[in-house]
């Protein structure tokens, strides 16, 4: 009963850390759009916030534990995120109805030219670098999951 | 009842989650099935999508800190960019550039209106940038952002077909097609072939932000 009690306490602590650092992250959001309206920066400000956090990550400023917790858990449930924009859609159920049909053949013959190009390329481009002797072993390669 | 569309969205998606993590079926995707779901009781419960998004824009809210937080992939796994920089950079410039000529051209062709042209050209990267750059080349945020989604969702259901098709050997070229066609919603796909493929993706991800964001004002404009 005890070790329930210890894991269970341990488990909501480790979720406020994360919702702390959640926080964290939100503020750092609004002070980057802040300054990017404010500067008139052609960046928005969340772009702004992962050049910032990147190079504070990288310069040591700030510890990867101070945010990781919070980041991996925005990061692990990011499609829970799009869902209410993507409901959205049914505010243009007039549109839709009009031209749905050409706005999915557009989405789906740009998205199929785009991943071939994007993946036929990169695939080039790794061929041809690889032709030279073996530079590295990816570190993280891992067993494929399906 | 300003609670609704919160609750709603996050019930729904614990139970698509749990539906998807027990069939694995490609169009069984959390993504897909909430998006049905949480339709169809808006509309059998008479609810206005004003109503539902006052409380569950709450999570939309969470976009700008969930794109925020990909400094911490780039930071842990910054030496896979720096020895595949070379994949990266000319995949995802091409990748970017086809994404925004092929939709303007397709768009046109297909003669659709003028405000959908400029809010579908900037589809292939992830939502909150998506919609920054719509509103900067004159397109609408919101309906980019449904354009994103649909973008996000072909992705994930053609993308495993197409890996097949060019039959890529190399992970990071996996990854890339998935973090540049179908961005955060490809991104948690291509976690499922391998911890590199889903590192490539959310690097692919970020940097092809940047890379549409430079590119997408001059192309559309120039595009007329």
């Amino acid at each position: 009963m005890r070790s329930f009690a210890q894991s269970l306490s341990a488990r909501l602590r480790a979720t406020a850390v994360a919702l702390v650092q959640i926080a964290g992250l939100y503020a750092v959001t609004l002070a980057c759009n802040a300054v990017a309206r404010w500067l008139h920066l052609p960046v928005p400000g969340s772009i702004l916030g992962v050049a910032l956090v990147f190079a504070l990550l990288q310069l040591g400023v700030v510890k990867l534990r101070w945010i990781e917790r919070g980041a991996d858990l925005l990061i692990r449930e990011l499609l829970l995120f799009f869902i209410p924009s993507s409901v959205g859609v049914m505010t243009y159920a007039p549109l839709m109805r009009q031209d749905g049909w050409k706005i999915v053949a557009v989405v789906v013959v740009g998205t199929l030219l785009v991943m071939t190009v994007t993946g036929g390329v990169a695939e080039a481009v790794w061929r041809a670098r690889n032709r030279r002797p073996r530079l590295e072993q990816d570190p993280s390669r891992e067993a494929s999951a399906s | 009842m300003t609670w609704l569309g919160l609750v709603s969205t996050l019930v729904c998606y614990a139970a698509c989650k749990a539906l998807y993590r027990r069939f694995h079926v490609v169009f069984l995707n959390p993504m897909i099935t909430s998006l049905i779901a949480l339709v169809l009781f808006l509309h059998f419960t008479h609810t206005s999508y004003a109503a539902y998004d006052a409380s569950a824009r709450w999570l939309t809210a969470l976009l700008g800190p969930a794109t925020v937080a990909f400094a911490v992939p780039l930071h842990r796994h910054f030496h896979v960019l720096k020895a595949h920089w070379p994949e990266f950079l000319v995949s995802l410039t091409f990748g970017s550039a086809t994404g925004i000529t092929g939709s303007v051209l397709l768009a046109r062709l297909l003669r659709l209106n003028h405000v959908v042209v400029t809010s579908i050209a900037p589809r292939s990267v992830t939502t909150p940038i998506a919609m920054d750059i719509a509103q900067a080349i004159g397109g609408i945020p919101t309906l980019t952002a449904v354009f994103v989604i649909l973008t996000g969702i072909t992705g994930v259901i053609v993308g495993p077909w197409l890996l097949r098709l060019l039959r890529l050997q190399s992970p990071v070229a996996r990854g890339a097609l998935f973090g540049m066609g179908s961005h955060g919603i490809g991104t948690a796909r291509a976690f499922e072939y391998g911890a590199m493929e889903g590192t490539c993706s959310s690097l692919a991800m970020i940097v092809a932000a940047f890379i549409t964001l430079g590119l997408a004002p001059p192309l559309v404009h120039a595009l007329g």
